[in-house]
């Protein structure tokens, strides 16, 4: 999985050129904007750049009030004179959910009395970002890039890595990842927890991505800045913000997503998978992720065959809760050993095993309720269970697992489980039959 | 007062020594002297004197005794009481009851059956070894059916030593209790009900878990089991009881019927009160059984989706509950 980080870098020489993008000529008479570099230069060393960057870098700490001092920190960088800064919506997800015992402020390098409150002004949970913003006027803040970099570019991350201190950090821009649910860019950089929500930017100092997340060694992901840019303009409206409104907007904004993401399913065809003597759903659609495996288990008097889809990805909503997942598997269950009596008690066991299911507690999600029946799918008789459970702070939307087994042979089946999380009920519904359906047998 | 008296001896209620009384003055102490003698250190050696006046009452006198005589209800210290029917007097720890011949006793209980008595099946020769047998198969067929790796002999071991185990100890403390109560141990029918009820502990959850699977039964199918687990134990321990006690049956089955639905609220008080604790995991029941135990045709896909709209609105009910 990926882990979250916080942070920001910056950089030191772009290729040369490659950066002059079309569109963001930056304006001399503008002093918020990094001056641009003179024409042909060698790329800038990166301590120059971190030297005219880093005032531009906070960090930001979510301040738990009865202690009084910080829950958990992150980064955030400048992008008006107003005071909006951006910065990852995990990083203050705290605020959203529980405004009454967290505050958030903002502190520049070196300045670790000078504390400056802020406030979230608006959110986009999908891509994990957040607006925050100061009430004083700021001098030096960053301009967005206009347009994706081409692959190759070398870029920089900024941030406070771990609470050491504003980082920079040198790395290459890669490109959106192929595939993937949610956009993301694949940076081949260090970024590092505590890096979360800091920027990405070129050589001279336009921001390509937003920190968010990494995979280990060298493999950090970004948020475009396409995403940053509409979130920035639409927080320049918002006059005020109340937390509940807040919860409003991600709400809004989830029920949106898993639209398109029904939709998006719904058109395409749902390609079958051979598993057996039965025909399973396959991979939907390419941001599902599909493994295979048989254990070799010589002493056993059985095989188990796995297959399995997901969508690798999820949507951040607070420490414990995440949604946005789309994840299914297959086992076809075999024996030419057992008797009946004895394979349905291994059939039973292997139906007992849920597959790990989606992070919530009880202030997020109620208990499931199910419903378990024989049910003819395609001519195949199957023991099938529905089970859903609702949002507590987001209405209209459920988590939904649907498992199934097959019951028409006495020692053979294959047994299905389906993971749907955040979908309004009749697109779950919707999205669980379809894949009910997909199911037959080939003899 | 009564020409012949009875005095006695009481421990909690029960007589534990009983002197008749028919030539007065009668002395009571602890010395040798004494016509009744109370072997209570609290006692003194000469403790008290009952005498008939001349208008015939009997009278109780305490003769100087070291800790007092006193009258029990209500408690109070007495240097002189004449003596009434059913009148209790304390002296030292113990309590001491006078009753006249004109005493009347409690109706005589009738008993439930008048018939002779019959050898009951659980005592039949050879019941206990047969009944264990049989436990004994059940549960090492039980362990073979549901063991689908390679065979364990060690399991199968275990399901042979642990209902006989089980049996042996829970029939011990039976029949110690017998022992106590009834001055018999009745090993073997307390080997036999133990031994069936084991068996019933067994069988019975397998057998509701097949009609439950075959039928398509719901969820209210739960309360039939556990109805059947509490009178299953509420039968097993009733024929524990019977060579236990000399209690009616009619009784014994009122008391148990109390405690056992006491008992089955307890378990089932979360679920009484609506309380449910919070799980992520997907709760329902997972049996498979081979396709000729699906005794109910299969549903089309249509009218169990349409059947799924009940979920939302259960969900929905429990997002509204207060935190």
């Amino acid at each position: 999985m990926l882990t979250i980080l916080l942070l920001a870098a910056l950089a030191q020489a772009p290729v040369p050129a490659a950066d002059d993008l079309p569109g963001d000529e930056p304006d001399a008479d503008t002093p918020a904007v990094v001056p641009p570099l003179p024409v042909a230069s060698l790329p800038p060393a990166t301590h120059e750049l971190f030297e005219r960057l880093k005032g531009r870098v906070a960090q930001v700490r979510i301040i738990e009030r009865r202690s009084g001092t910080r829950s958990s920190i992150g980064s955030a960088f400048f992008v008006s004179t107003e005071g909006h800064a951006l910065t990852n919506y995990h990083v203050i997800s705290d605020i959203v959910h529980h405004p009454e015992d967290y505050t958030a402020e903002l502190v520049r390098e070196g300045k670790d009395s000078e504390a400056i409150p802020v406030r979230v002004v608006d959110v986009d949970v999908v891509h994990d970002l957040a607006v925050i913003r100061q009430d004083a006027p700021v001098k030096e803040w960053f301009e967005l890039a206009p347009k994706e970099p081409p692959q190759g570019t070398r870029l920089y991350a900024m941030g406070n890595p771990h609470d050491l201190g504003t980082t920079i950090v040198e790395g290459t821009y890669n490109g959106l990842v192929q595939d993937a649910l949610y956009d993301k860019v694949h940076f081949s950089g260090a970024i590092n927890p505590g890096m979360s929500g800091g920027p990405t930017v070129t050589g001279d100092g336009r921001v390509v991505g937003v920190n968010v997340s990494t995979m280990g060694n060298q493999l950090g992901f970004l948020v475009p800045v396409a995403h940053a840019r509409a979130l920035v303009e639409r927080a320049r409206e918002v006059k005020e913000s109340s937390p509940s409104a807040l919860l409003a907007v991600v709400g809004s904004q989830l029920l949106d997503n898993q639209q398109r993401i029904t939709e998006r399913l719904l058109a395409a065809p749902l390609p079958t998978q051979q598993l057996g003597e039965y025909h399973v759903p396959g991979r939907w659609l390419p941001f599902l992720k599909c493994w295979g495996d048989t254990p070799h288990e010589p002493e056993n008097p059985y095989t188990v065959t796995n297959y399995q889809c997901s969508s690798e990805e999820d949507i951040y909503l607070s420490g414990e809760h995440r949604t946005g997942v789309v994840a299914y598997d297959h086992a076809y269950v075999s024996s030419d050993k057992l008797g009946a009596l004895r394979f349905s008690a291994l059939y039973e066991a292997t139906f007992s095993n849920d597959p790990g299911g989606v992070d919530a507690t009880k202030d997020d999600v109620t208990n499931f309720r199910c419903r378990v029946e024989f049910v003819k799918v395609g001519g195949v008789p199957t023991r099938t269970a529905l089970c859903l459970r609702a949002y507590k702070k987001f209405p209209g939307l459920y988590d939904l697992a649907l498992r199934a087994a097959t019951t028409n042979a006495s020692t053979s089946g294959v047994q299905t489980s389906l993971t749907l999380a955040g979908f309004s009920a009749d697109n779950a519904r919707a999205l669980a039959r379809r894949y009910l359906e997909a199911l037959a047998w080939t003899k | 007062m009564d020409e012949v008296i009875f005095l006695e001896v009481l421990e909690a209620d029960e007589v534990h020594a009983r002197h008749r009384l028919d030539r007065f003055p009668v002395t009571v102490g602890r010395g040798y002297s004494n016509d009744v003698i109370l072997d209570d250190p609290k006692v003194s050696a000469s403790h008290l004197r009952i005498e008939r006046t001349e208008d015939g009452r009997l009278v109780l006198r305490d003769t100087g005794s070291t800790n007092g005589t006193f009258r029990v209800e209500p408690w109070a210290r007495l240097a002189e009481l004449e003596l009434a029917d059913d009148a209790r007097v304390a002296v030292g720890d113990t309590v001491l009851r006078f009753r006249g011949r004109a005493h009347v006793v409690e109706d005589t209980r009738v008993t439930a059956i008048p018939v002779a008595p019959q050898v009951r099946p659980f005592e039949r020769p050879f019941a206990f070894p047969a009944m264990l047998a049989v436990t004994v198969l059940t549960f090492l067929l039980r362990e073979y059916l549901t063991n689908y790796q390679k065979t364990d002999w060690g399991s199968l071991a275990l399901a042979v030593v642990a209902p006989v185990f089980v049996c042996f100890v829970w029939s011990g403390l039976w029949s110690v209790a017998s022992k106590v109560a009834r001055r018999v141990f009745h090993f073997g029918a307390h080997g036999t009900i133990g031994s069936f009820g084991l068996l019933g502990l067994l069988v019975i959850p397998l057998l509701m878990g097949v009609i439950t699977y075959s039928l398509g039964l719901g969820a209210w199918v739960r309360w039939v089991s556990l109805a059947g687990y509490l009178a299953w134990v509420g039968f097993i321990l009733f024929w524990h009881l019977r060579y236990v006690t000399r209690t009616e049956p009619r009784r014994l089955i009122q008391v148990l019927g109390v405690i056992l639905v006491c008992f089955g609220a307890l378990t089932q008080a979360d679920s009484l009160l609506g309380e449910e604790d919070f799980t992520s995991s997907v709760d329902f029941d997972r049996t498979l059984l081979p396709p000729a135990f699906q005794l109910v045709p299969s549903k089309p896909v249509d009218s169990f989706f349409e059947g799924t709209q009940k979920l939302q609105e259960d969900v929905d009910a429990l997002a509204k509950e207060k935190p």
